[in-house]
């Protein structure tokens, strides 16, 4: 019986090619986008999970809010993790990393910059999963200056992954022996190292210092015990180690702070959690993570879309009912219970959805590449290893079966047989409703991607274009400057002295960069709790805030060569002035607590402006400036026609004064964009989709009108016997249509307002969305529609008519 | 042997109610062939789906071989019809995707007879129809009297008590025409229960009876020969 309902299946599809490929067509892509995204994810939702203890490893966090001042980081104290292994046997091993943001790596005569550097503790090898193809796990990272390198850095460097016992010469500083190699870190981990050197060189890591959170710090809990367990064992160190040291060297009660709404926090992310769930305030991850918000976001596009196909495929299959209907009554009248009718029905749709569920496999096989480069991802589609895609193709050709199978499947089988012999069929009201609904729905969530991809161009070009505060144009970064030590002053007038160049700063602290640091300080003199404060606290001198455009609002900028005092010299941003409550901060005092429990003595010399430093997704926080050398890097404001040649002059004094030190420069403006690049992204993704989704909704439209079309030859016939012209008969047969669509627009309004405004919640700075984008998207809707149908009606109005009447 | 007694059909819509078949008393006898007259718009049509349990009575009882059927679900009709009746009509109902052999093979899949079974009498009805030369073309590739062959081939293949034919030869010309009635009667002849609705005098000649109906109602029955069980 099946073999029957297989050959009858293969053949009406063979006897309505037209039909047929639309459906195929618009079923091939609906599955194809919605493999690519469901990969896609699959991949968000797995990260980490390829270490097999994924589910015993927490990574801890800070959160201190004092003052109406916050510190939020995925960093702790450089004590936290011994000290909860040492103090708890339930939690089974620690490990410390702190990434190197970048080192210099010799090879051969050059020096190369490696941005994937992190120092360990040697027990990293046995909290994640991390295979050494080379060297002892349990040794690798014991003794200082040894280094474990990725399969990639090995061979980069040596040319073979037997390289354990070899030197390379990092940082211009020392000498590491290479003691293992590991394989690559899989594409979907929170972190990627290149270049593991061993934490025992590092002489915090045996500190017991409380008051510094230099690492990110990871631990693994035995079986069995909870994140509410773990949670707990932090109160308790917090209560036993952190309190005593606020009291002691800080002067501040933990049980006065708490008491004044203020709290100081150590809490555990379970590790699945981390790439997803980072809170947005935190600006110390260690590598951009993803947003739980994108992942919802584009499952309901692949479902969005897949309901788009499968609505074509009701419609047209509804739509061209009559067609089968003579077939249906035989059956029935030979004796088929309408289970079977049903199930011959739904056989077809299978068919259906097995042939473009083939297509797209093949289709998302061919475009993974290229949807890779616009995820910025390594997915990759092998069946052979990953079976558990095969799972979720058929799961998903099952499922598409019976959505877009199912309600034709019924409407079919219930046709009465003494009617449909004698070929009085349903009146096409009865079906026309439904499909009027779908072709609104199809339309209605096309124009919700329309409107939904306006408003995301509107809103990254608001990124672009608003005043952050400072002026990101035309300028230069020098990076990783440290090589030049003394000589930088004169390095920098050097450059100064070029032709195009404007001004120059010297800091690692620059808006676009990674260098962060927020220390603690008070108000008043006799450090009492209620003034005590974290706030970010950058190291500039003199040049920083003219070079950057940024604007002094009161008092003035650092100038230590008509003020000597100026070493004890902060500038605050407004918000900072706010949050310490001082309506005229200029000549105020703050104090920094130093070793020893001495107070240091800080004065306001001046007031800027705000500037963003985050991304927009964020509000501004407060932020200080102090005159303090830092040799990080350098920012040059240049003004030339000849980007290229400025550089390379600029490369020459380099190369000068510091031979075969590398030379890496970057522009501000691009490190900017930079920040965007996962909004630009779902940009990108976004349209794209809302493009296949149009075609796939478009493809369903230009089906219905060619039935439509066939349906109406004989009325068609008569109006241009009659005088119709031409386009007379086209706004006939356009006009239904066009309706729908327009009804679709006015539905698709408030739901895209309500979904777009969600996301622009995300950013603190945001464009809003203003009407001409509704009528835009329905302008576009519309034109799109009318596209589709005219083709057909064109066709159908310029037949003969005496040939339409014939047929009839 | 079938019988009805009182059979009422109503058709209802919005604004009308039409009384199809107004209190039909009749019996058929195994191995008659009966033919049913009328103008236009008499009900012959209505009388004929019931007979074949295509459709239910509104009022009045059908007893279809002394089994009470006029109350019957959708489903239970399709299992009685399965294997007891078949339908020759008067546009031939084959279905165009399916070649003649599947087409005749179809009453038989739905029994649910084995492959080997089902080719094996299929064959049988084809030679007998002489058409078996044409098993593996599709309807389309046939003239009317070949479809019409085809199609009375797919209704005796299961062996089925009784035949029904809508108007058989209504788009045949008349040389098919004839064919397909000696056809009928040949099966008629060999056991099988025929009732058909006819326009043609002609074609009610080949009967044992013809009843005339006029407004849902029998008005005259006319025996051209006594028949006998």
């Amino acid at each position: 019986m099946f073999k029957n309902y297989l050959k009858i299946a293969w053949r009406n599809l063979w006897k309505q090619k037209v039909f047929t490929l639309i459906n195929v067509g618009g079923l091939t892509i609906g599955l194809t986008v919605s493999m690519l995204l469901l990969l896609w994810v699959q991949q968000e939702l797995s990260y980490d999970r390829y270490n097999t203890k994924w589910d015993r490893i927490y990574r801890l966090h800070t959160d201190i809010h004092v003052n109406n001042s916050d510190f939020i980081s995925c960093q702790v104290q450089d004590a936290m993790g011994p000290t909860l292994t040492h103090d708890y046997p339930q939690i089974e091993k620690f490990v410390r990393l702190d990434p190197a943001r970048d080192i210099l790596v010799r090879k051969g005569n050059e020096t190369l910059q490696e941005k994937k550097a992190a120092w360990a503790d040697s027990t990293i090898f046995e909290v994640f999963t991390l295979p050494l193809l080379a060297g002892d796990p349990k040794t690798a990272l014991t003794a200082p200056y040894s280094v474990v390198l990725s399969e990639t850095a090995a061979r980069k460097y040596f040319q073979s992954t037997d390289v354990v016992g070899k030197i390379l010469h990092l940082n211009n500083t020392a000498d590491y022996q290479v003691t293992g190699v590991m394989k690559d870190m899989p594409d979907a981990s929170h972190f990627h190292f290149d270049f593991l050197m061993s934490m025992s060189e590092m002489e915090n890591s045996r500190s017991n210092n409380w008051g510094n959170h230099n690492y990110y710090t990871y631990v693994l809990v035995r079986p069995g015990v909870s994140e509410s367990i773990l949670n707990a064992f932090l109160r308790d160190v917090t209560k036993k180690y952190i309190a005593p040291f606020y009291s002691e060297i800080l002067h501040i009660s933990m049980g006065k702070l708490e008491q004044g709404g203020n709290h100081v926090r150590y809490d555990a992310t379970p590790l699945s959690m981390i790439h997803l769930h980072a809170n947005r305030a935190d600006q110390s991850t260690i590598e951009p993570g993803g947003n739980i918000q994108y992942v919802y976001i584009f499952s309901a596009a692949a479902v969005f879309i897949l309901l788009i196909a499968c609505i074509n495929f009701m419609n047209l299959s509804t739509a061209r009912s009559a067609s089968r209907a003579r077939e249906v009554g035989v059956r029935k009248a030979l004796g088929s219970e309408r289970k079977q009718l049903i199930l011959q029905f739904l056989s077809e749709s299978w068919l259906i959805c097995a042939l473009a569920m083939g297509l797209a496999v093949l289709a998302a096989i061919v475009l993974l590449p290229f949807f890779n480069q616009l995820a910025g991802k390594q997915m990759t589609i092998d069946l052979l290893h990953q079976p558990h895609l095969i799972l979720y193709f058929l799961a998903l050709l099952l499922i598409v079966g019976m959505l877009a199978g199912a309600y034709p499947a019924f409407f079919l089988s219930g046709f009465k047989p003494i009617q449909v012999l004698k070929g009085k069929l349903l009146s096409d009201n009865n079906t026309r409703g439904l499909r009027s609904t779908l072709v609104v729905v199809q339309f209605v969530i096309s124009s919700v991607l329309i409107i939904g991809t306006i408003v995301i161009y509107n809103q990254l070009n608001y990124i672009q274009h608003r005043q952050i505060g400072y002026n990101r144009q035309q300028v230069l970064v020098l990076q990783n400057t440290y090589p030049l030590y003394k000589q930088v002053n004169a390095f920098r007038e050097a450059v100064l002295r070029l032709p195009g160049v404007k001004n120059g700063t010297m800091t690692g602290f620059l808006p676009t960069g990674q260098f962060r640091q927020s220390p603690s300080f008070f108000k008043d003199r006799n450090t009492s709790a209620n003034s005590a404060f974290t706030t970010e606290t950058w190291s500039v001198d003199e040049h920083y805030i003219p070079t950057l455009d940024m604007k002094v609002t009161a008092g003035r900028n650092f100038d230590p060569q008509h003020f000597g005092t100026d070493s004890s010299a902060i500038i605050v941003s407004e918000t900072a002035a706010r949050m310490l409550g001082f309506k005229d901060p200029v000549g105020k005092e703050l104090y920094e607590p130093m070793d020893g429990g001495q107070l240091r003595v800080l004065h306001i010399v001046g007031v800027i402006k705000d500037f963003n430093y985050n991304s927009l997704h964020q509000a501004i926080t407060p932020l200080m400036l102090r005159l303090e050398e830092q040799r990080g890097s350098m920012a040059f404001r240049v003004k030339t026609d000849n980007l290229p040649g400025l550089v390379e002059k600029i490369k020459q004094q380099w190369d000068a004064m510091v031979p075969g030190q590398v030379f890496l420069y970057s522009f501000m403006d691009e490190e900017f964009n930079a920040m965007y690049q996962a909004d630009q992204r779902t940009g990108n993704i976004f349209v794209l989709f809302a493009v296949l989704a149009i075609v796939v909704a478009c493809l369903g439209l230009s089906g219905l009108a060619i039935f439509t079309a066939e349906q109406r030859t004989k009325e068609i016939g008569i109006r241009k016997v009659h005088g119709a012209s031409v386009a007379d008969i086209v706004t006939l047969l356009s006009r239904d249509f066009i309706k729908l669509v327009l009804i679709a627009i006015v539905i698709a309004i408030p739901v895209a307002w309500y979904i777009m405004n969600s996301w622009l919640q995300d950013f603190a700075y945001r464009t809003t969305i203003q009407w001409w984008v509704f009528m835009l998207a329905g302008a576009i809707a519309v034109v799109i529609a009318l596209c589709t149908i005219s083709f057909q009606s064109v066709k159908a109005a310029l037949m003969d008519p005496v040939k339409s009447l014939r047929t009839e | 042997m079938i019988k009805t007694v009182n059979l009422q059909k109503l058709f209802t819509t919005e604004e009308v109610e039409t009384t199809a078949l107004n209190g039909i008393n009749m019996e058929i006898q195994d191995g008659e062939f009966v033919a049913i007259m009328g103008p236009s718009g008499c009900g012959k049509s209505t009388l004929l789906n019931i007979l074949g349990l295509l459709d239910n009575p509104s009022g009045g009882e059908y007893f279809f071989w002394d089994k009470e059927v006029a109350r019957m679900s959708e489903r239970q009709r399709a299992q009685l019809r399965k294997g007891s009746i078949g339908f020759v009509f008067q546009s031939f109902n084959l279905i165009d995707e399916l070649t003649v052999f599947e087409n005749v093979e179809l009453p038989l899949l739905y029994l649910k007879v084995p492959s080997s079974e089902r080719k094996q009498k299929v064959e049988q009805v084809l030679e007998r129809m002489n058409i078996m030369h044409r098993r593996n073309h599709f309807p389309q590739q046939l003239s009317g009297g070949q479809q019409q062959r085809v199609a009375i081939a797919r209704a005796v293949v299961a062996k089925p008590k009784m035949i029904l034919a809508d108007e058989p030869t209504g788009n045949l010309d008349s040389t098919n025409g004839e064919e397909v009635m000696k056809l009928l009667q040949e099966l008629n002849d060999a056991g099988t229960t025929m009732v058909m609705v006819t326009h043609s005098p002609y074609d009610a000649g080949f009967a044992h009876r013809i009843i005339n109906l006029f407004d849902g109602k029998v008005v005259t029955e006319n025996i051209k020969e006594q028949f006998h069980v």
